[in-house]
């Protein structure tokens, strides 16, 4: 009974290893495969038959350094991302704090209304969005961007933060309170190091979001002046020379490269920032 | 190191009464125990005292001077919380270090200070560590040492044993008993426990729901309890309470006669008794009934007795045994029998 029992466990295992293999592989592909469209010769991307083994030529990889100013797409792409970050975190700790800690009329609503904001499909105001900015004189420039991109990710960066604060035990502010310290002295010194996992979850969720912007990207950026990694890409399908594939598909692994990087990381944090949002509403 | 007086406190939540009427004069240098079940507003009463609460009505004075706009931070209290609330992102020594943070205290002092309330609970090995690598006993220590270190008029303990082990709670009550008296600052602590209440105080305040029972010392809370309620929340096992009819000085109950009491009070009354405060006899009984349990715990045996529809506790000899069904007699201590109103639960005297 019990070598009956353990075998069919050994055997759940096998099948639960061949399930997340294939999992796995099913993720992986497609970017081994892009890695590998990037490193190789134009000429061998579109053929009728197979290639089994290709040659390695680093064509698009100058290409892009050489023929395009990428580096400073990158530059685009790093300035704007950081800079709505902190823009984010700048707005978002202070709504959250209060939003988890303060007692007021509407708190409730409020808090749902900024998780609303969204809902809303981006498009709708895109529009509006690209008339604001003209009037304001910030069309083609990263500042745009930046304020873009904070303004899309600072419902849920709030939203990550209050949860993170709600499941700071009430006693941790009143001990601080007796001990003689001011709000803002409590956020600064006691509950902002105690969620500092959940300010680097919504900040790496926010870069992501960030990084992958199009729609208002493309809207405000008009010149290389603005463009980021994400409407860079969009570059290489036009002009003379065709669709150039190889050079997206490396320009497309550059850009989820450190993204990757930092999520493996910061994993831990990052699935238990996600379920807690997710319990806690 | 401050008398603190509390008048006509009353804190109201919409239409529920978390505390109501609340009139206490604590000296100075006074350990005064709070207790209650849970729920009765002690720790609201506490957090009054605090300023992490605002009362609805009444004062809140500390050495005369009315302290209700008074922030938490201003009033110089300091309090330790049942969940020790420790910052977890510090070490236990600049947590100890804190409090004189804030409060702007030369740095050259801090440390002086840190590491004498450090060595005052015996957390001197422990400075660099923090919080998560520490005990459940060790975190209560560096608690309390946070809340001595800057020698505040007034010490506030939200419940501050009730989350270490039994063994672990006696050494620490002893030892939170022997830093006040040493320090002499005026102390207020809370608890449900009743063991900790009589150990500790100089008086005892009994709460439920929101209202003081009785203010005491512990023996006169022991002793000569104002209700049934005060009767039964101290003392384990609880004091016996049994109805019946008391007619020219005779109370009478299914099983139980006891005469010679005052006959003030004809009618239907409680009558208490302590379970240490009777005695398996048949001499004299005042009640007999049949052996229901019988819990011998080293020192004493407890004896349950089934008498009529009730069960009463007699604490007896710690060689005592019987079996199960078997008749007994008890007789009270007839200076040590009390009784109560029935209904309202007050003293008759």
């Amino acid at each position: 009974m019990a070598a009956k029992r353990k075998k069919s466990r050994g055997e759940n295992l096998v099948l639960r290893y061949l399930i997340l293999c294939g999992w796995a592989l099913f993720c992986v592909v497609p970017v081994l495969w892009f890695l590998s469209i990037g490193l190789r010769p134009r000429t061998e991307i579109i053929t009728p038959t197979p290639i089994y083994f290709p040659t390695f030529s680093l064509d698009a990889w100058h290409m892009i350094w050489e023929d395009w100013p990428m580096g400073k797409y990158l530059r685009n792409s790093v300035a704007a991302i950081f800079g709505s970050v902190i823009i984010d975190l700048i707005l978002a700790i202070p709504a959250a704090y209060s939003l988890s800690r303060f007692q007021y009329r509407g708190r409730e609503d409020i808090g749902f209304y900024i998780l609303s904001t969204r809902m809303m499909a981006p498009a709708i105001v895109a529009v509006p969005i690209f008339f604001l900015f003209r009037n304001l004189g910030l069309l083609d420039t990263i500042w745009a961007l930046m304020l873009i991109y904070a303004a899309i990710n600072l419902s849920f960066v709030t939203w990550i933060i209050r949860s993170y604060m709600l499941d700071i035990p009430k006693e941790l502010e009143d001990a601080a309170k007796t001990d003689g310290a001011g709000e803002l002295r409590i956020l600064w010194e006691i509950i902002i190091p105690a969620i500092l996992p959940g300010i680097i979850t919504a900040s790496v969720i926010a870069m992501i979001f960030a990084i992958n912007e199009f729609l208002f990207t493309l809207l405000i950026a008009s010149t290389p002046n603005a463009y980021t990694m994400s409407v860079a890409l969009a570059n290489f399908t036009g002009g003379s020379d065709g669709i150039i594939y190889n050079a997206i598909a490396l320009v497309a692994f550059l850009a989820f490269l450190p993204v990757f990087v930092v999520v493996v990381a910061i994993q831990k944090h990052l699935s238990r920032g996600l379920t807690m949002g997710a319990v806690k509403g | 190191m401050a008398r603190i007086e509390l008048s006509n406190i009353q804190k109201k939540w919409g239409a529920f009464w978390g505390v109501r009427d609340v009139n206490i004069d604590i000296a100075d240098e006074e350990f005064i125990v709070f207790l209650g079940p849970s729920g009765c507003g002690k720790t609201t009463t506490m957090r009054m005292i605090a300023g992490l609460e605002n009362p609805s009505e009444g004062e809140i004075r500390m050495d005369g001077e009315v302290m209700n706009d008074i922030d938490a931070r201003d009033r110089d209290v300091a309090m330790v919380f049942q969940g020790y609330a420790l910052y977890p992102n510090m070490s236990i020594y600049e947590n100890i270090r804190f409090p004189l943070r804030m409060r702007g205290v030369p740095k050259a002092e801090q440390d002086a200070a840190v590491r004498r309330a450090a060595e005052l609970v015996e957390l001197t090995d422990y400075l660099d560590r923090k919080p998560g690598a520490l005990s459940g006993g060790q975190r209560q220590r560096a608690a309390l040492a946070r809340a001595i270190v800057r020698q505040p008029q007034v010490f506030l303990m939200d419940e501050p044993l009730s989350n270490l082990d039994a063994k672990l709670r006696q050494a620490m009550r002893v030892q939170i008993k022997h830093i006040q008296r040493e320090l002499k600052i005026t102390t207020v602590y809370v608890t449900h426990d009743q063991i900790e209440a009589m150990t500790l105080a100089d008086r005892i305040v009994i709460m439920q729901s929101g209202a003081i029972q009785q203010i005491g010392t512990p023996d006169e809370i022991y002793n000569d309890p104002a209700n049934t309620f005060v009767a039964s929340f101290i003392g384990a096992p609880p004091m016996n309470l049994i109805e019946g009819r008391l007619s020219g000085g005779t109370f009478e109950a299914p099983g139980i006669r006891v005469e010679g009491l005052p006959g003030a009070h004809d009618g239907q009354v409680t009558l208490g008794v302590r379970p240490e405060d009777c005695r398996v006899t048949a001499e004299g009984a005042h009640l007999g009934g049949d052996v229901y349990g019988v819990e011998p715990t080293g020192d004493v045996t407890y004896l349950t007795l089934k008498v009529g529809e009730s069960l009463v506790e007699v604490k007896a000899d710690r060689a005592y045994r019987a079996a199960l069904g078997q008749g007994e007699s008890v007789r009270f201590d007839p200076d040590r029998i009390y009784l109560f109103e029935t209904g309202s639960g007050q003293r008759l005297r």
